[in-house]
């Protein structure tokens, strides 16, 4: 039987959730962050045998602190393989290995389309932001993609603005009309409130679980487009005393995940 | 033949305005010292491209040398968004710059088409999504969509690319510019293939018999290099594997100083038209920072099994 602390943070919660999603062997193409202590979670736990790369060209680093980009410094010395953008996104990417993409948008919509280009008109825009980078072709090409957001009616939308990384798109066939592998896509939207996955017929977003502390009612106000709520709709299971274990003694000593806390992850 | 030169040289003879010039680097050495250079010879009109472009292509896009930016995606990483490029982009300061958008899958490979010879490669992500909607200065040639003509799915041709010049910053290189790196790649080796001349910044300059004692790391050769350079620290503050680390602190200063343009103005003056060259620049880091805060980001040491290529 599970214990379960009542001292987390949410997003300690939230890369709980994450964690889960991975499976052992899985490979994992990870950014910093969530995604990274996510997959590093899911390795301590349940995966041991899962595998991480970043985009940058490295495999199964080995970092004696918390990277802090896909490019830092740590991910060098003992890493298994170093090569370069074309290794992974070309060798591993494009060709088929990858099983979990991991990203984060500034937008995202109920298809699990991301935006990370701009907010507003792309010509007038009243906000550019950075661009793709590795999220369009690993939200095309990744095996299932989890996707990080913030639960406000800012970041969640029933259309983004821009659709910079495909989810589903517009819908039911459209990934296997764009030439995608079948049975790929989004697999959930992980946010401070509530877990979403998608329905399989509909391509569409729904509640299956929210977070302790809030409620199925308070989820779906703040959600800014209709949500449906599974039939056997749940609380979130919060963090296991093992899982805070790894997260506060091996992973994040420093306890640097709070800074998410300040960015609205509460 | 020894092409070693200074930078003021490599970049006054091989840099001009109006030219495609791609920059390696991927935090991990970006050629910084070149960039500085660029700046302080007030080059205008250049279109610039790499994957992952940062601080670097900011502070150029800030200073005004760019017109166009075949980009992928520009942030200052830890520090947030890029404050010249929006500003540029935004409001127009000091000029609108043209931004054509791919993808880190695209643009590496449109690197590696060009590096091959081949006029295009296909690719098989972008469908779908808005970045084909959006077209900027490669108009109808930012991409083809096409049903392969082998399994019919849906695939996208992207264009080669040939800059003028590519300007990398690595671990060592000869005199006559067999480069050789380690650690993270980036599209380095692509995007410097691509090019039709390089320029080499390197953080020493070995002899070609010890470029022979591990070949397997050179990824540019001599014939395609016009300029080497020897510039210590030469990627500050991004890092070099075995050099130094990623100097946070300073990009915490640049994110301070990129936030407005009286910011911006005042870091140009002192960091770059201030100094002569990458050596007055170390010595004010030092100066102003501390010679302890120098070493502090001096790599340890830690070698890995000599490999041996005998027979």
């Amino acid at each position: 039987m599970n214990t379960h602390p009542n001292d987390y943070i949410k997003p300690e919660l939230m890369a709980c959730c994450g964690a889960r999603e991975i499976r052992d062997r899985d490979v994992v193409i990870v950014g910093t962050g969530f995604p990274t202590m996510s997959a590093n979670i899911a390795k301590h736990t349940h995966a041991p045998n899962a595998t991480m790369m970043q985009e940058s060209g490295v495999y199964d680093a080995q970092p004696a602190r918390p990277a802090l980009s896909v490019g830092d410094p740590c991910l060098n010395p003992g890493a298994a393989m170093i090569g370069s953008l074309v290794d992974v996104m070309g060798l591993f990417l494009q060709g088929g290995w990858i099983d979990v993409g991991f990203l984060s948008g500034s937008q995202v919509d109920k298809y699990g389309n991301i935006n990370t280009t701009v907010i507003g008109d792309y010509d007038k825009p009243h906000s550019r932001l950075p661009g793709s980078g590795g999220a369009n072709p690993i939200g095309a090409l990744a095996k299932k993609v989890l996707i990080i957001a913030l639960h406000d009616k800012r970041s969640l939308a029933e259309h983004v603005d821009f659709i910079t990384t495909p989810g589903y798109i517009d819908g039911p066939g459209a990934r296997e009309r764009c030439g995608f592998a079948p049975n790929t896509g989004p697999e959930v939207i992980i946010t401070n409130k509530a877990v979403m996955r998608f329905h399989p017929d509909t391509k569409t977003a729904y509640l299956a679980t929210y977070h302790p502390g809030t409620s199925v009612e308070e989820v779906c106000k703040l959600t800014p487009c209709k949500l449906d709520v599974a039939d056997d709709v749940h609380e979130t299971e919060p963090p296991t005393e093992r899982e805070l274990k790894v997260i506060r003694e091996i992973l994040d000593p420093y306890r640097m995940i709070k800074i998410y806390e300040k960015r609205g992850y509460v | 033949m020894s092409k070693l030169m200074t930078m003021e040289e490599a970049i006054s003879q091989n840099v001009h305005d109006g030219d495609f010039v791609y920059i390696g680097g991927y935090v991990c050495r970006p050629p910084f010292g070149a960039i500085h250079e660029i700046i302080r010879q007030k080059k205008r009109d250049l279109t610039i491209t790499r994957s992952n472009a940062a601080d670097d292509f900011d502070l150029l896009i800030g200073a005004g040398c760019v017109k166009r930016f075949i980009s992928t995606f520009i942030s200052l990483g830890l520090y947030g968004l890029a404050r010249c490029y929006r500003r540029s982009l935004e409001k127009g300061i000091p000029h609108k710059i043209e931004v054509e958008e791919y993808t880190n899958l695209s643009l590496p490979m449109m690197l590696m088409a060009g590096a091959m010879g081949m006029p295009f490669m296909p690719v098989k992500d972008m469908v779908g999504t808005d970045l084909m909607k959006i077209r900027s200065f490669m108009g109808e040639n930012k991409y083809k969509q096409i049903d392969s003509p082998f399994d019919g799915k849906p695939v996208v041709l992207v264009p080669a690319l040939n800059p003028d010049v590519g300007i990398i910053h690595v671990q060592q290189a000869d005199e006559s510019g067999n480069a050789q790196v380690w650690g993270i790649g980036g599209d380095c080796k692509w995007g410097a293939n691509a090019s039709k001349k390089v320029i080499v910044s390197c953080e020493r300059i070995v002899s070609r018999d010890t470029i022979g004692k591990d070949p397997s790391r050179t990824i540019v050769p001599d014939f395609k290099v016009a300029a080497v350079v020897e510039e210590p620290f030469g990627a500050h503050p991004g890092y070099t594997p075995g050099f130094y680390d990623v100097d946070f602190s300073f990009g915490y200063v640049y994110q301070q100083a990129s936030n407005t343009v009286e910011g911006l103005d005042a870091f140009l003056e002192e960091w770059v038209f201030g100094v002569k060259d990458r050596t007055e620049y170390v010595q004010k880091y030092i100066e102003k920072f501390g010679y302890s805060q120098f070493r502090k980001l001096q790599a340890k040491f830690d070698y890995g099994y000599p490999v041996s290529y005998a027979y």
